[in-house]
C-alpha cells in the first residue's frame, strides 16, 4: 500500500510539472466537448427547397405558403422552367416539391391529385426527414383544409417521452461525455506508461521490489484522480452550456463513473505497456479508443443498427455501458433499476484490462 | 529520351529513390498506409448506420378483436417496428418505454372496434421514447402515417385528395453506407498524408540526418521534391485502395469520372502532405508532431460533414467550416461518386482546395527551407 502511494505520488509530480501534458489534459477535453456538443447533429433545419408551382391557384399557393411555414425549408429561387433535377445536382438545393397545373382542378373533381416531390439522397438521414416531413404536412393540410369530406377514423395520440422537444443535444451531450472520458483519462495513463518505457526507467522498476499489481495500481491511482478532475470539469462545463442537471437518483452515474474512469485509465495503461515508446502508445489510445468509443459505443446512432459481426464487439466497450447511464442520469431517470448492470460490467472490463495488463508486466519482470 | 537521362541523372532522381526505398523499407509506414484505412472504411461505414428499421415496439391490446390485430400488422408490416413485447397492462408497458427496453407502445382501447364500427372515430395511445431525438422523429413519423393510412380504409372517400409522390435522387434505396463511406475515403486520405508526411520529416530531424543531406550539393528544393513526389504517388495508392473497398466491398456506385476523382484526390493529398509539412516544422519531436496532429485532424474531421452532415451544424460551424479543406473533399467526394458531377459544378471546391493546397505548400517549404539554410 505505501509502495501505491509512494508511485502516485511521484507520478502525480511528473505530471504536475509538465506544463504541456497538463494543457492538454484540460484543454483537449474541452475543445472536444465545444466541438461535439455543438457541431454534432444529425437533423438538418433549413432545408433547402425548391418550388415549382405549374398550377398558380389559390390551394396551390396556400400549400406552399404553409409549407415554408413549417420553418423547416428555406426557400431557394427557381426559374418556373429549368428542370429542378439540376438544382439539386449543383447542391443549391436539397428537395424540390413539383405542383403539376392540373393540381386544384383534381383536387374539385374528387382525384388524387399528385405532389412531385424530388430528394437528394445523398445523406440518407436527412433525406427520410425530409420525405416524412412533407408527407406529414400534406396529411396536415389535407385535415386543415378540409379537404375530405370526413376526418381519419383513428386517431394516433403519439406522445413523446423524456424529450418532447426533441432536441438533439440532450441525445448528443451526454454522449460526449462518455467519449471524452473514455479517450482523455486513458491517453494521458498510456503517455505515462510509455515514457518509462522510452526513457529505459521501466528497468528500475523492473529491477525493484515493486510488483506488477502495485506499479499499475500506483500509476492507475494518479491518473484515476486526474480523472476524476477532468470529469467534474467536462460535465459541470457541459452541464451549465446546455443546461442539462440530474433527472433521477444521480448515484448510479457516481458509482458507474467511477468504475468508468477506472477503465478507462486501465485501457491507457495496458495500451503503454504493449507500446515501445510514446508516439505509438497515442496513436494506439487515438485509433483504438476514438473508433471504439465513437462508433461502437451507440453515440451517434442506435447500437441496434450496427450488423452482426461487429456488434458482439460493442460489449466490450466500456463507452457504451457509461452512454447508457449518462443518457439516464440525464435524461430518463429510471435509476438504479433501469441501469443497474451497467456499472457492475465497467467493474468488471477495468478488472479484465488490469489483469491483462499485469499479465504482460510481469512477465517482463521475469524475463528481466 | 535525352529528357529521360537527364532525369534519371538528376539529384531529384537520386534523392527520389532514397526516398522512396526508405518508405518501402519502413514496414511501419506501408502498414499505416493499408491497415488503419481499409479498417476504418469497415467500421465507419458497418457502424454508423442511420437506418430506422427493426424499432422494438410494446403493444397492449385491449381490444384484441381482428380489427387491432390488422393494426398491429400494419405497423410491423414493412418491418419499420418489430413487436418485441404484448402486455396487458398499460402501466407495465410504460415501465418499458422508461426503461429503454421497447422504442415505442401502442396502447389500443377496449371498445376499439366497437367504435370503428359504429362509425366514430377511434383513439389509440402511442409512447415514444424520445431521449434518441432522430430516431424518435422518425419513428413518430411513421407511427403517424402508417396509423392514417390504416384509419382511411374506413372512409367513405378512399381517394386521398393529395398524395406526395416522393423520388429520392442518387440513393433511392438509402443505403446509408453510401453516405458515410465517400466521407470517411476523405477521412483515411487526410490522416495517411499529414502522418506520413510528418513522420519523413520529422525521423530526419530525430535522427540528424537531414545535416547530412544539407551537406549535399542538391539544392532545397530538390530535396523537397524529392519527399513529396514519392508521398504523393503513394497516397494515390492509398486512395485507390480505399476506392476498392468502396465499390467492390460497399458498393458504392462511382457515376462521375475516375481521372477527375484522382485529380481531386491529388490536390487533397497536396493539401494534406502541406498540413503534415507544417506540423513537422514547428514540431520539435515525433511525439510533439502527433499529439499536435491530434489537435489539429480532431476539429478538421469533426467539422467536415464526413460523420454529420454540414447542413445540419448551427451557423457558425457552418461558416466556419468553410475554412476547412476536409469539408470541400468529403463535397466532391460524394459529389462525384454518388451524383456524377463533374468540374462545372465542383468548381468552387476545386478552387478552394487550390487555394489550400499552395497556401500550405508554400508555407511549409518556406519554413522548411529557411530551417535547412
Amino acid at each position: 500500500m505505501k509502495r501505491i502511494l509512494a508511485q502516485c505520488s511521484k507520478e502525480l509530480a511528473q505530471f504536475r510539472r509538465d506544463r504541456l501534458t497538463l494543457a492538454l489534459a484540460f484543454i483537449l477535453p474541452v475543445m472536444t466537448l465545444f466541438i461535439f456538443g455543438f457541431a454534432i447533429r444529425l437533423e438538418a433545419k433549413n432545408i433547402t427547397l425548391i418550388v415549382q408551382d405549374f398550377d398558380h391557384s389559390n390551394l396551390s399557393q396556400s400549400y406552399v405558403e404553409r409549407l415554408y411555414a413549417t420553418n423547416q425549408f428555406l426557400p431557394v429561387q427557381w426559374s418556373g422552367t429549368d428542370p429542378v433535377r439540376d438544382g439539386i445536382e449543383r447542391g443549391l438545393a436539397k428537395a424540390a416539391v413539383i405542383i403539376s397545373p392540373e393540381f386544384s382542378r383534381d383536387v374539385k373533381a374528387g382525384k388524387t391529385s399528385v405532389v412531385q416531390v424530388l430528394i437528394d439522397g445523398t445523406d440518407v438521414n436527412n433525406a427520410r426527414v425530409i420525405k416524412n416531413s412533407i408527407q406529414a404536412f400534406t396529411n396536415a393540410f389535407i385535415q386543415d383544409q378540409n379537404l375530405l369530406q370526413s376526418p381519419s377514423k383513428i386517431l394516433p395520440r403519439i406522445r413523446l417521452w423524456f424529450n418532447p422537444g426533441r432536441q438533439e443535444s440532450l441525445y448528443i451531450v451526454p454522449g460526449v461525455f462518455g467519449v471524452i472520458l473514455a479517450i482523455y483519462p486513458s491517453l494521458l495513463a498510456a503517455l505515462a506508461m510509455s515514457r518509462e518505457k522510452e526513457q529505459g526507467t521501466i528497468l528500475q522498476i523492473y529491477a525493484s521490489s515493486v510488483s506488477a499489481a502495485e506499479l499499475l495500481l500506483g500509476k492507475g491511482l494518479a491518473y484515476f484522480i486526474v480523472a476524476i478532475g477532468q470529469t467534474l470539469f467536462v460535465m459541470g462545463l457541459g452541464c451549465a452550456i446546455w443546461q442539462l442537471g440530474f433527472v433521477g437518483d444521480p448515484t448510479p452515474l457516481l458509482i458507474g463513473s467511477l468504475a468508468f474512469l477506472a477503465a478507462s485509465v486501465m485501457f491507457g495503461l495496458f495500451i503503454g505497456v504493449r507500446a515501445s515508446n510514446r508516439s505509438v502508445a497515442v496513436q494506439g489510445v487515438a485509433t483504438v479508443g476514438f473508433l471504439l468509443s465513437l462508433l461502437l459505443s451507440g453515440f451517434i446512432y442506435p447500437l441496434n443498427n450496427i450488423p452482426f459481426p461487429l456488434s458482439l464487439i460493442t460489449n466490450l466497450v466500456p463507452a457504451r455501458y457509461y452512454i447508457e447511464l449518462t443518457r439516464d442520469a440525464f435524461v430518463r431517470g429510471t435509476g438504479w433499476s433501469g441501469v443497474w448492470s451497467a456499472p457492475l460490467l465497467l467493474a468488471l472490463l477495468a478488472f479484465l484490462l488490469f489483469s491483462i495488463a499485469r499479465k504482460i508486466i510481469s512477465r517482463m519482470q521475469l524475463s528481466g | 529520351m535525352k529528357l529521360f537521362r537527364r532525369l534519371i541523372e538528376s539529384r531529384f532522381w537520386v534523392l527520389s529513390v532514397k526516398e522512396i526505398s526508405q518508405i518501402l523499407r519502413n514496414k511501419q509506414l506501408i502498414f499505416l498506409l493499408v491497415f488503419p484505412p481499409t479498417i476504418q472504411l469497415l467500421i465507419f461505414g458497418l457502424a454508423l448506420n442511420p437506418d430506422v428499421q427493426h424499432l422494438k415496439l410494446g403493444v397492449t391490446d385491449y381490444s384484441n378483436t381482428p380489427m387491432s390485430r390488422e393494426l398491429i400488422s400494419a405497423l410491423t408490416a414493412n418491418e419499420v417496428f418489430e413487436v418485441k413485447s404484448v402486455t396487458l397492462d398499460e402501466h407495465a408497458l410504460g415501465e418499458q418505454v422508461r426503461r429503454g427496453q421497447i422504442t415505442a407502445g401502442l396502447v389500443i382501447p377496449p371498445n376499439f372496434n366497437r367504435l370503428l364500427k359504429s362509425d366514430q372515430p377511434a383513439e389509440v395511445q402511442v409512447l415514444i421514447d424520445a431521449v434518441d431525438a432522430n430516431t424518435a422523429g422518425i419513428a413518430n413519423g411513421y407511427m403517424s402515417q402508417i396509423i392514417n393510412q390504416f384509419g382511411r380504409q374506413f372512409m367513405p372517400n378512399v381517394v386521398p385528395p393529395i398524395q406526395t409522390q416522393a423520388t429520392i435522387l442518387y440513393n433511392p434505396g438509402l443505403v446509408s453506407s453510401w453516405f458515410i463511406v465517400p466521407g470517411v475515403i476523405g477521412l483515411v486520405l487526410n490522416l495517411g498524408s499529414s502522418l506520413v508526411s510528418t513522420a519523413a520529416v520529422v525521423r530526419e530531424k530525430d535522427t540528424g540526418t537531414l545535416e547530412q543531406l544539407l551537406m549535399t550539393p542538391a539544392a532545397a528544393w530538390e530535396i523537397i521534391l524529392a519527399k513529396v513526389v514519392p508521398l504523393f504517388v503513394l497516397l494515390l495508392g492509398e486512395v485507390i485502395l480505399a476506392l476498392s473497398v468502396a465499390t467492390f466491398i460497399f458498393q458504392v456506385p462511382f457515376r462521375g469520372n475516375i481521372f477527375l476523382y484522382l485529380f481531386f484526390a491529388g490536390l487533397y493529398a497536396c493539401v494534406g502532405i502541406g498540413i503534415g509539412f507544417l506540423l513537422a516544422t514547428v514540431c520539435r519531436t515525433q511525439q510533439q508532431a502527433i499529439l499536435t496532429s491530434f489537435f489539429i485532424n480532431l476539429p478538421l474531421i469533426q467539422l467536415s460533414g464526413a460523420i454529420a452532415p454540414v447542413e445540419s451544424m448551427p451557423k457558425f460551424f457552418q461558416i466556419f467550416s468553410l475554412a476547412n479543406p476536409l469539408r470541400h473533399f468529403v463535397t466532391i467526394s460524394r459529389g462525384v461518386l454518388l451524383k456524377g458531377n463533374g468540374l462545372d459544378v465542383l468548381y468552387p471546391e476545386a478552387l478552394a482546395l487550390f487555394a489550400f493546397a499552395i497556401v500550405l505548400l508554400t508555407i511549409s517549404t518556406n519554413k522548411f527551407r529557411t530551417q535547412l539554410s
